[in-house]
């Protein structure tokens, strides 16, 4: 299944942005050791351990964004080519075979995508040391950063685009030689198959998840070791969340839809969002988990620092100095986090902008029927809008759940601790609504233009 | 003066107008140098070889594709150069259309779709109008239909849904780009009943492209397009006259 350049953009993209953000990682890891470690060989190799796993656990991260992202891509790009793909089965090619060629396709991008971003990740490297010596804040002598170590994130990256191609292009083999034929395009075949089987099994996840997550909040009252139980409640339940995205999502644009308005325009963009559950849900699980990921870790931190702040009110003595270093250590996880939201935002503006373009003929049938221009850009937007809203608002709160549970679990148990209400850094809530409205902009203004600057006619004679 | 189209009892008008697709060695003239006017008030079928220009000319008649010279007019508005959103408007209220494939919005279903002109325009139906509808769809025999989204209708209920559509509103003109083509033969007497009720009853103009000599003896009058030219002209004829005026044509192609 030959793809066309413009559909593999964003997955060379993302392959790029976890490319380099783990050269990055790793390169920034080496220094990092070479400075904290004095000479002695054994605190460098504790260090390096440290420093090591933070690294391999926020790649880790990143890679999985990356990963489901690409899924959905290549699940939005084999969802517009379904009539292609029937054709082809119509003319005797085999499904399995079909899948594999795309899942082969996945190994190149994700090779070349990552080289890009290993190459540019040591780029900005260079760039950074090269800034810290003139600043004085580096050493002049700094260790060699560029090692063969650099292949491994490569050869993940690359692992990672080749299994999520693989698992986005399932949906190939659901396609039936019939649909080549089928007057209405979009067939949505992929909608309600094992439904029930998935549903029963999402709804076992997060009910398991949710009530380990409780234990965990639970017995962080008495020991730090609350937060392990919590991490297995957590990271179920939220599989739970992602394998029920198809039938979450619809409930949660509805209820965003319903503050739309009701001009025709909103009214039809609240529609098209709610339709097609699969469409809006590989739109949009992406983005979910982004911010959820970065609301959770500043829920967590937060809380953790009104903690420690009541904590060393009481006792001032233990808490001297503590402030510097927190602010500092959550600075800088929050730019980590900060990257795989990035991932997440780049795969939902492709996602989405690809469905607008595979709706050409729709929005070509619009317009003969008495849409404006106008009207049409402002229902792609306001569907944008929607979707983007709705994951951020989605991810939030998600976000602020697992981030309170986790740090209660965590340090429930410490001096001053007790339950404490989550608290909610106000430049998450900035942020986020800032992030949901360039989103929803960007994945939907240069594709309605180009949807709505052909004629009527020409619009719908594509296919 | 000029007359105007209205006077000349016509409910649109193309005068001079061409229209070329493509550029250089591959470029197709798809209508050449055609001028012709829509009846007000009569039920017009196009006929024509396929590749001869019928759903160009409807495409450039409804404000749908533009031409390349020449002028068009629906009803007393010349549409050659109207501005996009004027065009859209005009459109919206004026004309109904039943294309020849890809009708329907597919997110939407059936009763959605033929509400759709009422919500592009913000209003819903009124009483009168959703008899109207009502009897539409009882007519074309889709009533059962209604709450099925199009890839769960056949091509022919997809067609009667989209015809339900193009009169829901009343418009002053309908285009029909072969409306029975996917239908059998009862159904498509049916729908050509209906047209030719909408025209009797209602007052409305209706252009209709068609193969079948037996729809076309339903219309008052018929056009034969060649090449991108009007070859010929009747008034009201049986399937047997059309069916000869067609081999005819073929002979001297
Ligand atoms: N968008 C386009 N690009 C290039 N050529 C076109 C385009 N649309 C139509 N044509 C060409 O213009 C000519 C007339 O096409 P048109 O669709 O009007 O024919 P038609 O009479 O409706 O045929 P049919 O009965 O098969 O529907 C054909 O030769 C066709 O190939
Ligand atoms: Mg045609």
């Amino acid at each position: 299944m030959r793809m066309r350049w413009r559909e593999y953009r964003a997955t060379i993209l993302v392959a790029a942005l976890s490319g380099a953000f783990g050269a990055l990682l790793l390169q920034g890891t080496v220094l990092l050791t070479a400075l904290v470690a004095g000479d002695s060989i054994g605190e460098k190799e504790s260090v390096q351990l440290a420093l090591g796993l933070v690294a391999v656990v926020f790649f880790a991260i990143a890679i999985f964004v990356g990963g489901i992202v690409t899924a959905n891509t290549v699940g939005t790009v084999i969802a517009g080519r379904t009539r292609d793909i029937a054709l082809l089965r119509l003319v005797g090619a085999d499904a399995r075979r079909l899948r594999a060629s795309t899942a082969r396709d996945g190994i190149l991008v994700g090779l070349v995508g990552s080289l890009i971003g290993t190459v540019v990740g040591i780029g900005i490297m260079v760039g950074l040391v090269a800034l810290g010596r003139s600043t004085g804040d580096l050493p002049e002598t700094t260790p060699q950063l560029v090692t063969p170590m650099l292949v491994a994130p490569v050869v993940a990256v690359t692992l990672v685009t080749w299994l999520s191609s693989w698992v986005g292009s399932r949906r190939i083999l659901a396609v039936s030689p019939i649909q080549a034929s089928a007057a209405a395009v979009e067939p949505d075949a992929d909608t309600v198959r094992s439904a029930t089987g998935r549903r029963i099994t999402a709804i076992a996840l997060v009910a398991v998840g949710a009530l380990l997550l409780a234990a965990g909040v639970v017995i962080g009252l008495v020991t730090m070791l609350g937060i392990l139980v919590g991490m297995l409640g957590g990271i179920l339940s939220f599989s739970g969340i992602v394998l029920a995205a198809p039938f979450v999502m619809p409930a949660v644009l509805r209820l965003v839809g319903r503050a739309m308005g009701s001009s025709p325009t909103a009214r039809l963009a609240a529609e098209n969002a709610v339709r097609n559950p699969a469409r809006s849900s590989r739109a949009t699980i992406g983005l979910v988990i982004g911010v959820t990921l970065v609301t959770m870790f500043a829920v967590a931190t937060s809380s953790y620092y009104d903690m420690i702040v009541r904590a060393s009110e009481q006792y001032p003595d233990d808490f001297a100095g503590v402030d510097e270093t927190l602010a500092m250590t959550i600075g800088v996880f929050s730019v980590l986090f900060g990257f795989s939201a990035v991932i997440a935002a780049v795969g939902m503006v492709n996602t989405l902008s690809l469905s607008v373009l595979q709706r050409q003929r729709e929005l070509g049938l619009l317009r003969a029927l008495g849409f404006t221009a106008g009207q049409v850009r402002r229902m792609v937007l306001a569907e944008a809008a929607q979707m983007s809203v709705a994951s951020v608002l989605f991810g939030l709160v998600l976000g602020v759940v697992y981030g309170w549970c986790g740090a209660q679990a965590l340090l429930g148990s410490m001096l001053g601790g007790g339950l404490v209400a989550p608290s909610m850094p106000w430049f998450v809530l900035g942020g986020a609504v800032l992030v949901a409205a360039v989103l929803a902009a960007a994945a939907s203004v240069a594709p309605a233009r180009r949807a709505t600057r052909v004629s009527p006619v020409a619009a719908l004679a594509v296919d | 003066m000029t007359i105007t189209t209205t006077e000349m009892g016509l409910a649109a008008r193309v005068a001079g107008v061409s229209r070329r697709f493509g550029v250089g060695h591959g470029a197709v003239v798809a209508l050449d140098d055609v001028s012709v006017g829509i009846r007000r008030g009569q039920f017009t079928a196009i006929m024509g070889p396929s590749g001869s220009g019928k759903s160009t000319l409807m495409h450039v008649m409804a404000g749908l594709d533009s031409s390349d010279n020449g002028s068009v007019w629906v009803g007393d508005t010349d549409i050659t150069r109207l501005p996009d959103r004027d065009l859209t408007l005009l459109r919206r209220r004026r004309i109904g259309f039943v294309f020849q494939s890809f009708n329907l919005v597919p997110t939407l279903d059936a009763r959605s779709n033929i509400l759709l002109p009422f919500d592009l325009d913000g209003r819903k139906p009124n009483v009168d109008e959703s008899r109207w509808i009502d009897s539409l769809v009882t007519t074309l025999g889709i009533a059962d239909r209604l709450t099925h989204r199009p890839h769960e209708l056949s091509g022919g209920q997809q067609q009667r849904v989209a015809i339900a559509r193009a009169l829901a509103t009343r418009p002053d003109l309908v285009f029909a780009d072969e409306p029975t083509g996917n239908l059998d033969s009862r159904s498509g007497r049916e729908v050509l009943t209906l047209l030719t009720e909408a025209c009797s009853r209602f007052g409305q103009s209706i252009a209709m492209v068609t193969h079948d000599p037996v729809a076309a003896s339903y219309a008052d009058r018929i056009l034969f397009l060649a090449d991108g030219r009007i070859v010929d002209e009747r008034e009201r004829s049986t399937p047997e006259q059309i069916s000869a005026i067609m081999l005819a044509m073929e002979a001297t192609r």
